[in-house]
């Protein structure tokens, strides 16, 4: 019983993965016909490592981050993302308040950091809810630059950075009082491999 | 006699200026009374329809409008109750095998005791009730040979938050009773109608760059239309629907562009080192008005597409942050309170490019996101008054206006 139960197993798996083949052949044609239209095919496609490739070396690693097992990685980007302090504004604001510069200097301290100097920093600007319209984004937006040009005066590059307005989308505070707005004017990062 | 004219020219010019409030010191308009025949739905049901019927009549502005719910059979006489009312407007709701949806409609002259006005609309989906309402009593008052109400049955289209980061993109009809969820998954924010037809919309998708979509709300065929870093919103659509006016912020910096359906060709109309949003055009579009925070605060600013010099359009108001266009009219909120501790209040005004008058719209609570009807005599707008919501509609020509009670999520951007 046990035997044809296994046999029976093991067919049904060849048949899934003989089934399981079929989609990649589709996503391939799909991927051609793509890149036909743009000009770039796979056997033009650049070699990128010829150069390091005759450097004489012995063993070859990346930094601890690349390396690591992907759950692992995620894991260490997400307590990096964690640790990294949000900037709060005044309202209507997008200047950065002297109350806030230090938390400015432990973030650039922290993204320039091993663990995080090859990750992307996605900045994303925020909002309380009294805005209307376009201004409240553009206002998520202009406190998102005015983050990251304080980033690059202290070091980090700017092509690292990239910046989006959430505008009043994104509350971390949902109830309708003063603490609560403040909390929602700010500028948090996210982390990107 | 001299002065007797002096005081009609003096009406006429006001008359001319939609920014001028108008007052009424007499009501010589028709009466309306309503009785309800309708043979479908409960209690519950029937005095939904009923508020619907009773608020299209009274947004027309060109009737009294008797707040009395009545009842009747569709072929009864005339209650002899009615007799100080000019008009009897009586319906039914009815539904067939197919559950299809009827309104029948009927209309008596009280004075004459005779139906004058009879027709009978049907939708396939009972969920289309209003669209049913609206164009009754657009008939009607085309029938009394009223200025045009057609507005009413022109689309609206919202966007509406689901949860952070995430809001969807609704049709409904200009009372936001009836609604259709057109675009979900997503932040999908900013739409606006792309022609006057209403067959498509611009809307921006925030995905990992801000990306401009173009919907056909008939075919579903969806195209990207542009994507920009920062931000990207469409903020207006030309006349004949070839040029869009973009808010566009490549890096960090947010400003006004004109873009190019056809060509791809886009150009940049502002350079101050702010926040310039929300341009709309004016002047034969050879104008933009746009919201700006070059003074320190934001404010309603206009200028001619090509040359560098800004005109401040209202010398009003320390927090002006959005607008709507409509040929030389302009209506801007202004929040009232200016700090983040005092209750809020945004009022909404009415400007003319061509003269420096201030009409205010409302008078309290919060009210926002104005947008004029597509004649320019109406406009709709949101309010939040004492933890309710509502849906106005303001008729500037008659100085009336009218609130729908709204449930449900919070609002981000609206288009009619």
């Amino acid at each position: 019983m046990k035997k044809s139960l296994f046999i029976a197993a093991v067919a049904a798996a060849l048949l899934m993965s003989g089934c399981s083949q079929k989609k990649p052949e589709v996503d391939m044609t799909k991927q051609e016909t793509t890149e036909s239209s743009s000009g770039t095919t796979a056997s033009t496609a650049t070699e990128v490592d010829s150069g390091v490739n005759s450097v004489i070396g012995t063993e070859e690693s990346a930094s601890d981050i690349t390396t690591l097992p992907e759950d692992e990685r995620m894991a260490q980007i997400k307590e990096l993302e964690a640790s990294a302090k949000k900037i709060y504004f005044d309202f209507d604001k997008y200047n950065i308040r002297p109350d806030q510069e230090p938390r400015v200097d432990e973030d650039a301290r922290l993204f320039a950091s091993d663990a995080a100097k090859d990750l992307t920093i996605k900045i994303e600007g925020n909002c309380d809810e009294w805005g209307t319209d376009e201004y409240n984004y553009a206002l998520g937006l202009r406190r998102a630059k005015s983050v990251r040009d304080a980033l690059a005066i202290k070091g980090i590059d700017e092509n690292r950075m990239v910046m989006v307005s959430y505008g009043e989308s994104n509350p971390v505070c949902t109830e309708h009082t003063k603490e609560c707005w403040a909390k929602n004017r700010r500028v948090e990062f996210k982390l990107l491999p | 006699m001299r002065y007797l004219i002096i005081l009609f020219t003096g009406i006429l010019l006001f008359a001319s200026d939609a920014t001028l409030e108008i007052v009424k010191s007499t009501d010589n308009r028709p009466s309306v009374a309503i009785q309800d025949a309708s043979e479908f739905g409960d209690v519950r049901t029937r005095h939904k329809f009923f508020r619907i019927v009773m608020g299209d009549l009274k947004v027309t502005a060109h009737f009294k409008v008797d707040d009395t719910y009545r009842q009747s059979r569709y072929d009864a006489m005339i209650d002899p109750l009615l007799k100080e009312s000019d008009y009897l407007f009586r319906y039914r709701f009815r539904e067939d095998e197919q559950q299809r949806l009827y309104l029948d409609a009927k209309v008596f002259d009280i004075g004459s005791k005779s139906a004058v006005f009879e027709r009978s609309y049907r939708v396939s989906n009972r969920a289309r009730y209003p669209f049913l309402i609206h164009r009754a009593v657009i008939d009607f008052n085309d029938f009394l040979e009223m200025p045009s109400v057609d507005w009413m049955n022109r689309y609206v289209v919202f966007s509406q938050y689901s949860k952070p980061k995430s809001a969807d993109i609704i049709i409904s009809d200009y009372t936001l009773t009836y609604r259709k969820k057109i675009i979900s998954g997503g932040l999908n924010i900013f739409p606006k109608w792309a022609d006057r037809a209403q067959k498509g919309i611009y809307y921006t998708k925030l995905g990992n760059r801000p990306t401009l979509y173009y919907y056909n709300i008939y075919t579903g065929e969806e195209r990207r239309v542009i994507s920009s870093d920062g931000m990207l919103v469409c903020s207006d659509v030309s006349r004949d629907g070839n040029w869009l006016l973009l808010t566009m912020a490549p890096s960090g910096q947010p400003d006004i562009y004109r873009y190019n359906i056809k060509s791809g060709v886009k150009e940049r109309l502002t350079f101050y080192s702010g926040i310039d949003v929300s341009a709309q055009f004016t002047g034969d579009e050879r104008k933009v008005v746009f919201v700006s925070d070059r003074m320190g605060y934001p404010n309603i600013f206009l200028k001619k597409i090509g040359e560098r010099a800004v005109e401040q359009l209202v010398y009003h108001g320390k927090n002006n942050n959005a607008c709507s266009v409509h040929g030389k009219y302009v209506i801007y909120t202004s929040r009232e309170s200016d700090n983040a501790f005092s209750s809020n209040t945004f009022n909404l005004y009415l400007v003319s490019t061509q003269s420096d008058y201030i009409r205010r719209l409302t008078a309290s609570g919060v009210n926002q996101f104005p947008k004029f009807s597509i004649d320019g005599e109406s406009v709709i707008y949101i309010k939040h008054y004492a933890s309710q919501s509502a849906l106005g509609i303001i008729r500037l020509n008659y100085n009336e206006g009218f609130l729908f009670p709204l449930r449900g999520h919070r609002i981000q951007s609206i288009d009619w």
